[in-house]
């Protein structure tokens, strides 16, 4: 009896360390869950944290709300593989905690500095997949970071203003989604 | 009702007649249907996906991917893993390329004639298409005003080092150099088939179906009847109403990837050579980024505005290259704030590439099992990657002589910054391997390609399936390997011919 308690115990501890006690959504938030919100708002700090050449930090640049964004526009098979990486790298310091057991916790809850080595990690491995996998989040990361107008501006990256003339193919066809006037 | 419809428009199944159903609205089908719509003949141009106003365009470069390309933009093949772009909107993948428009050289041609027996596919014999197409479309060498340091640098670089170098002829009318051809022109200065050859078809009376997927080409005998297909929700893919197309001439445009998946859906249609699918190739491209002491103001200058044809010879050709920064950035190494140093270098930047021809690396497609989505598989030929190992090194030249201060070239297991010609040497040196490459493929080719033998190709020089007596094929996938330069306009060149041989055929 007590050992089957000992083990329900355990199993409550690794369920709440692993799914639980992640913070409600912000608002306007739709695609991304809360874990998933979590995870990616992390990655988008240890990504590109505040200050040096570019000051803003990836969650000041939006990127979180950029990949909620990007994640409802992508094919249903995309979106499918992106939260299976989500979900990978937020649990796999469980397994391989960062720098010991101290460091048994899942990504989110990971110390910045942590979740920097963590990453890092990744980064530098010499298994190939697992290279790939950092690379996959990062590409995500960056264009999320690259579509905020302030990182534009301090990279001289702002789209120019642009008129659009008139042509033959206007009148043709409304715009995607809206009926013709 | 109006002549181009679009997904809001289908309230019902419904059945239509032409005298030709052209598939696929990209540079090959538009083309084809204005020249047979003005020779008076009744067609119908299908298009799976949607057509786009400047309002719509997104320029955000992975949100925009998501709107404009085939699997959000995220496509790639199997064997050896590279990226490759289709699009799927009205214009095909004229909406989103950078205009290239560049004639296939003579000796390639005549090196598609020796190999693949073809009598009429000489330079001479496609000069007047050529030239007709140029004409229509305005194509010309971009001018200076608009070329911005990154493309004039890359003229500098050429003079210094004695190789030949060009301004791009575009399909383009008054250009401003927004660099922005790949998520749509806002200025409308990019002749892309929806604003060029697709109202010049409707004002002469052909009709355009958008938002509609064809899935299969219905036959008796020797002859096409029919293609049926069912409209497609922009973006989702949320198939609703059916329908079916009775046309006297059926034609295929619907790409390298999509035209071999609806014959095989269409019960292996046009198939007696075996050759369909198989074959393809790719101009697999690598690219590497310099950084200049000065500020290079990158954003500026028409998209691919210079290049090189010196090396064709050798099996490649050197470009100007710019895409959504975004995009771009993904490619940076790094982390944390090493990585935010190299995208503060975004301002000081060039990129020029380099696309080659492998007439040796080759691969299929096949229809993903219950869809009409293709499975792409392509091998790099080792005596291939010996091409782009050549081109890294040309590039590697060609940024010092302009002055950088470094480069990224961008290739695994060699340092990720190189800062002098020295340094560079080892991309002439080591034994680079596929993997090492960072490449991407846009330009495809082949996989229904022209034969002079029916027994090992699909189509004749006509462009007509040589199982059948009015199926044609007019898209990418009829050249018989790759074309040695950019292939839209030797695309178009050929649909000019094509369109020709239909109207004599009608
Ligand atoms: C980013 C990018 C840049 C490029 N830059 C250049 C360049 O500058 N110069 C150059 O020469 N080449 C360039 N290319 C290549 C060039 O765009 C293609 O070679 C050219 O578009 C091929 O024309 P196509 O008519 O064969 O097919 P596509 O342009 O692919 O058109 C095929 C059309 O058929 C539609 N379709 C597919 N399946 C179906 C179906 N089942 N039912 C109905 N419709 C269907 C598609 O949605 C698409 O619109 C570029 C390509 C890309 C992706
Ligand atoms: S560079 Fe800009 S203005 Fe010029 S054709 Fe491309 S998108 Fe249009």
């Amino acid at each position: 009896m007590g050992i089957w308690l000992l083990a329900a115990l355990l199993l409550l501890w690794i369920g709440l360390r692993v799914f639980g006690g992640y913070r409600p959504l912000p608002p306007a938030v739709v695609t991304l869950t809360r874990r998933e919100y979590a995870f990616v708002a992390a990655a988008a700090d240890a990504t590109f944290p505040r200050g040096g050449p570019i000051e803003p930090s990836g969650c000041d640049a939006g990127v979180p709300r950029y990949v909620d964004r990007y994640l409802a526009v992508v094919p249903a098979r995309m979106r499918r593989l992106m939260r299976l990486l989500f979900f990978l790298l937020e649990h796999a310091p469980l397994f391989f905690p960062p720098g010991g057991p101290s460091g048994l916790r899942r990504f989110s809850k990971l110390s910045p500095s942590a979740q920097v080595a963590y990453l890092e990690g990744w980064q530098r491995s010499r298994f190939f997949p697992r290279r790939l996998v950092f690379t996959s989040l990062r590409s995500i990361l960056t264009l999320g970071y690259l579509s905020d107008p302030e990182v534009q501006q301090a990279l001289s990256l702002t789209p120019q203003e642009i008129d659009t003339p008139i042509c033959e193919a206007d009148g043709l066809w409304p715009r995607i989604g809206e009926s013709r006037a | 009702m109006s002549m181009v419809r679009v997904f809001s428009e289908y309230e019902r199944d419904f059945v239509e007649q032409a005298d030709v159903a052209v598939v696929g609205s990209g540079p090959g089908g538009a083309l084809l249907a204005k020249e047979l719509s003005c020779a008076g003949h009744d067609v119908i141009l299908l298009e799976e996906g949607p057509p786009f106003t400047p309002a719509d365009f997104e320029l955000d470069g992975g949100l925009s991917m998501a709107r404009t390309l085939r699997e959000g933009g995220l496509r790639t093949t199997r064997g050896y893993v590279m990226p490759t772009m289709q699009a799927i909107a009205l214009g095909g993948g004229s909406l989103v390329n950078s205009a290239i428009c560049v004639r296939a050289p003579a000796s390639t041609l005549e090196d598609w004639c020796g190999e693949f027996e073809l009598e009429h596919t000489s330079r001479a014999d496609l000069d007047p298409h050529y030239e007709a197409v140029e004409k229509f479309l305005g194509i010309a060498p971009t001018p200076d005003d608009v070329l911005g340091d990154r493309n004039l640098l890359f003229r500098k670089a050429c003079d210094a080092l004695g190789y030949s170098s060009e301004p791009i002829a575009r399909n383009v009318r008054g250009c401003r150099g927004s660099g922005e051809c790949f998520t749509g022109c806002r200025a409308r200065a990019k002749q892309s088939m929806d604003i060029s050859y697709v109202p010049a078809m409707v004002k002469a009376g052909g009709r355009v179906l958008t938002s509609v997927q064809v899935q299969q080409v219905l036959a008796q005998g020797r002859r096409a009847t029919a293609v049926t297909g069912r409209v497609v929700r922009p973006f989702s893919g949320e198939p609703s109403h059916s329908f079916r197309v009775d046309a006297r001439v059926i034609v295929l445009a619907a790409g390298v990837m999509a035209t071999p998946v609806i014959l095989s859906q269409s019960g292996d249609l046009a198939n007696h050579s075996q050759q369909v699918g198989r074959n393809l190739q790719f101009h697999p491209g690598v690219a590497v980024a310099g950084i200049f002491p000065e500020r290079t103001n990158p954003q500026f200058g028409a998209t691919q505005g210079y290049h090189s044809l010196a090396f064709i010879p050798e099996g490649f050709k050197l470009e100007t290259l710019w895409a959504p920064p975004a995009l771009l950035a993904v490619r940076l190494p790094g982390f944390a704030q090493a990585l935010k140093q190299r995208l503060a270098e975004i301002p000081y930047a060039a990129i020029w590439d380099a696309i080659a021809s492998c007439n040796r690396s080759l691969g299929h497609v096949r229809a993903r099992r219950g869809t009409m989505d293709p499975v792409i598989t392509w091998h790099f030929h080792p005596d291939d990657v010996l091409i782009l190992r050549r081109a890294l090194w040309i590039l590697a030249r060609l940024f010092f002589a302009a002055g950088a201060r470094k480069i990224l070239p961008g290739v695994h297991g060699q340092p990720p910054e190189m800062h002098s010609l020295e340094e560079a040497r080892v991309l002439a040196d080591s034994e680079l391997r596929a993997i090492d490459l960072v490449c991407g493929g846009n330009h495809v080719f082949s996989t229904t390609r022209m034969h002079g033998d029916p027994g090992r190709g699909v189509v004749g020089e006509d462009g007509r399936c040589h199982d059948l007596d009015n199926l044609y094929i007019a898209d990418t996938g009829i050249l018989p390997q790759s074309p040695s330069v950019n292939p839209m306009h030797t695309c178009m060149a050929l649909a000019h011919r094509i369109a020709g041989h239909i109207a004599e055929a009608l």
